[in-house]
């Protein structure tokens, strides 16, 4: 087994002692930094989604799988740094305004890192000032993504998208939604560009919204 | 136990008014003649038999004691003392500080500063309540009349907090979830888990002892609308054995447990069965029918009724009572939820008494077979 593809199964175990080593291995063995992170970590998170999709695995699996893929970025990063590479695009995350259930919105974020975004997480119970706020301070950040798990917080939802309409940002990101009550017909009558149904979803979600984003 | 024919008249005869405990305001509720009291109903189909009609939440009485903090944190409390809207809410009998969300109706520890920051740590961090401490004499004495009232009621206390929402408490979602699979965690929590079960055997003691319960509604969600949060293996190997005590500490005192857990937990019920509980009242997200047929013979399953509109017609309702009993696929080990709509909506009163004449006929008809 090439030492990519054993960081990659490591990954997929979750196994976190053994990642940072098996990075270092590969850089010595002069493995291209980006590859190790694309092809061994971000694409072992892709198949970690997946399963967790089909109910093969659950959260503490994808937990643990996502603790080991940190593990192997912190030998990473210096590398990459030094090659300039970034992640793929900003994400910025929070659980809307009157809400403070963060499950969901944390698994999404953790998901959405896992696909090689940068994650800028705000929190839960946040008012749409606080998101328009993180906009302007990232203004490369193509993706807001935003969670409500109440149906009394949906309104939220709309408020807060309504809020960026109005500060002028609406067309300089795309906004993903999502949460246990939300649906694609609501996020639809919202305006929301995307709506996915769990973590591994919305991961797949924000990539493809990137792309739209960017193309 | 002799079978008794259906006697329309009779069983319609309205005996009494009797209070409900309820979370904002006590309330009363229509006692009708019946051919048994409604715990020996229900107890006939926990125990396998055929009752003598399909059992309802309507025939329970829940006594949920403000005394004990989790009640009051949760803001659950179902006693002669219903918490004014400002008392929901507050520190569980660990400590941990809950936040009440009114538009929910229920409560949930704020996220982002738990009180674990590592499981391994919980012996020198969490301190276990003293049970001594609480008042139960003075609540027994305060909620003694109306229980006394309602013993032919199938009589219900809830213990907030099982095993998994315990350990949620202490370390957030992840933290908690993490900790179920880490290997350098899993030691800590089945020591947390061992140590948990010998208070809640402490707790089930007293709660019949001070207000002769029939059985034990516990409180743990076990999954997401989606899925279950935990694989059944890691639920086998982490939490299975514990609830399987908890179990125990009811049916060694001859009480019955009841599983509260919300989620598509259907994936999960073998662990379930194993632990042996007696009851579970899945979500509708959960394939009812496949349960049945599954494991209608190994459990009691609790089917929740959908609220008709208030408007709903004679026909509408019977044709609705027809179906719930269409559902039990002539399994006599299904409970109807749904009591609580009938408090406000007419319809929904209807329906239960047409579920309890309809199941009667067809009870006695699989008697007779």
């Amino acid at each position: 087994m090439s030492i990519v593809k054993e960081i990659a199964s490591a990954v997929e175990a979750g196994k976190s002692k053994v990642v940072g080593g098996l990075v270092e291995q590969a850089l010595k063995e002069g493995v291209e930094p980006s590859v190790i992170l694309n092809e061994g970590m971000i694409s072992a998170m892709g198949i970690v989604g997946e399963k967790f999709k089909n109910n093969e695995i659950f959260v503490p699996e994808m937990l643990i799988a996502a603790r080991a893929m940190k593990k192997g970025v912190e030998v990473l990063q210096p590398h990459l740094a030094k090659q300039g590479v970034e992640p793929i695009g900003k994400v910025i995350l929070g659980t809307v305004s009157g809400d403070l259930h963060d499950i969901g919105k944390n698994l999404v974020g953790m998901m959405i890192e896992g696909a090689g975004f940068k994650v800028i997480d705000l929190g839960v119970d946040v008012p749409p000032e606080k998101f328009i706020e993180a906009m302007k301070e990232n203004p490369d950040c193509k993706i807001v993504a935003l969670s409500a798990l109440l149906t009394s917080t949906m309104p939220a939802l709309t408020s807060t998208i309504k809020a960026i309409e109005e500060a002028g940002l609406r067309n300089t990101v795309k906004i993903m939604v999502g949460g246990a009550p939300v649906t694609q017909a609501f996020a639809d009558e919202i305006g929301a560009d995307g709506y996915s149904e769990d973590a591994a979803s919305a991961a797949e979600l924000a990539k493809k919204l990137f792309k739209e984003a960017t193309a | 136990m002799d079978r008794v024919a259906l006697d329309c008249q009779k069983e319609s005869q309205l005996i009494e008014h009797r209070i409900r405990f309820s979370k904002d305001e006590n309330y009363e509720v229509p006692v009708y003649n019946t051919p048994i009291p409604p715990v020996e109903n229900f107890k006939l189909m926990l125990d396998g038999k055929i009752p003598f009609w399909m059992p309802s939440d309507s025939d329970t009485l829940s006594i949920i004691p403000r005394i004990l903090p989790d009640n009051v944190a949760r803001g659950y409390v179902l006693e002669a003392e219903p918490l004014a809207p400002e008392e929901n809410g507050g520190v569980d009998m660990f400590g941990v500080d809950w936040v009440f969300v009114p538009s929910v109706g229920g409560s949930m520890v704020k996220p982002g500063n738990p009180k674990l920051a590592d499981i391994c740590d919980w012996k020198k961090v969490i301190t276990f309540p003293n049970l001594d401490d609480y008042d139960w004499e003075g609540s027994a004495v305060k909620n003694a009349p109306i229980l006394e009232k309602n013993r032919d009621k199938f009589i219900e206390t809830w213990i907030f907090n099982g095993l998994f929402e315990r350990l949620i408490s202490f370390l957030d979602f992840e933290g908690a979830a993490l900790a179920l699979l880490d290997e350098e965690q899993q030691e800590a929590v089945h020591e947390l888990f061992d140590r948990l079960c010998i208070l809640y055997d402490d707790l089930i003691g007293r709660l019949q002892k001070y207000y002769g319960v029939h059985f034990v509604t516990f409180h743990d969600d076990w999954g997401s609308q989606r899925a279950p949060f935990f694989s059944l293996e890691t639920c086998r190997e982490m939490i299975a054995p514990y609830l399987k005590r908890v179990v125990e500490s009811c049916h060694k005192r001859g009480l019955y447990f009841n599983f509260h857990s919300c989620g598509k937990n259907e994936m999960l019920v073998p662990a379930m069965i194993e632990a042996g509980i007696d009851m579970w009242i899945p979500q509708t997200m959960n394939d009812f029918d496949m349960l049945v047929r599954e494991y209608g013979d190994k459990l009691c399953l609790g089917l929740r009724l959908a609220e008709l509109p208030p408007t709903a017609t004679d026909e509408e309702i019977s044709a609705a009572a027809a179906s719930y009993i269409e559902r039990s696929k002539g399994c006599t080990r299904v409970f109807t939820s749904g009591a609580l709509f009938a408090r406000s909506n007419p319809a929904m009163a209807k329906l239960l008494r047409e579920i309890y004449f309809q199941s009667r006929e067809a009870y006695n008809k699989l008697a007779a077979n």
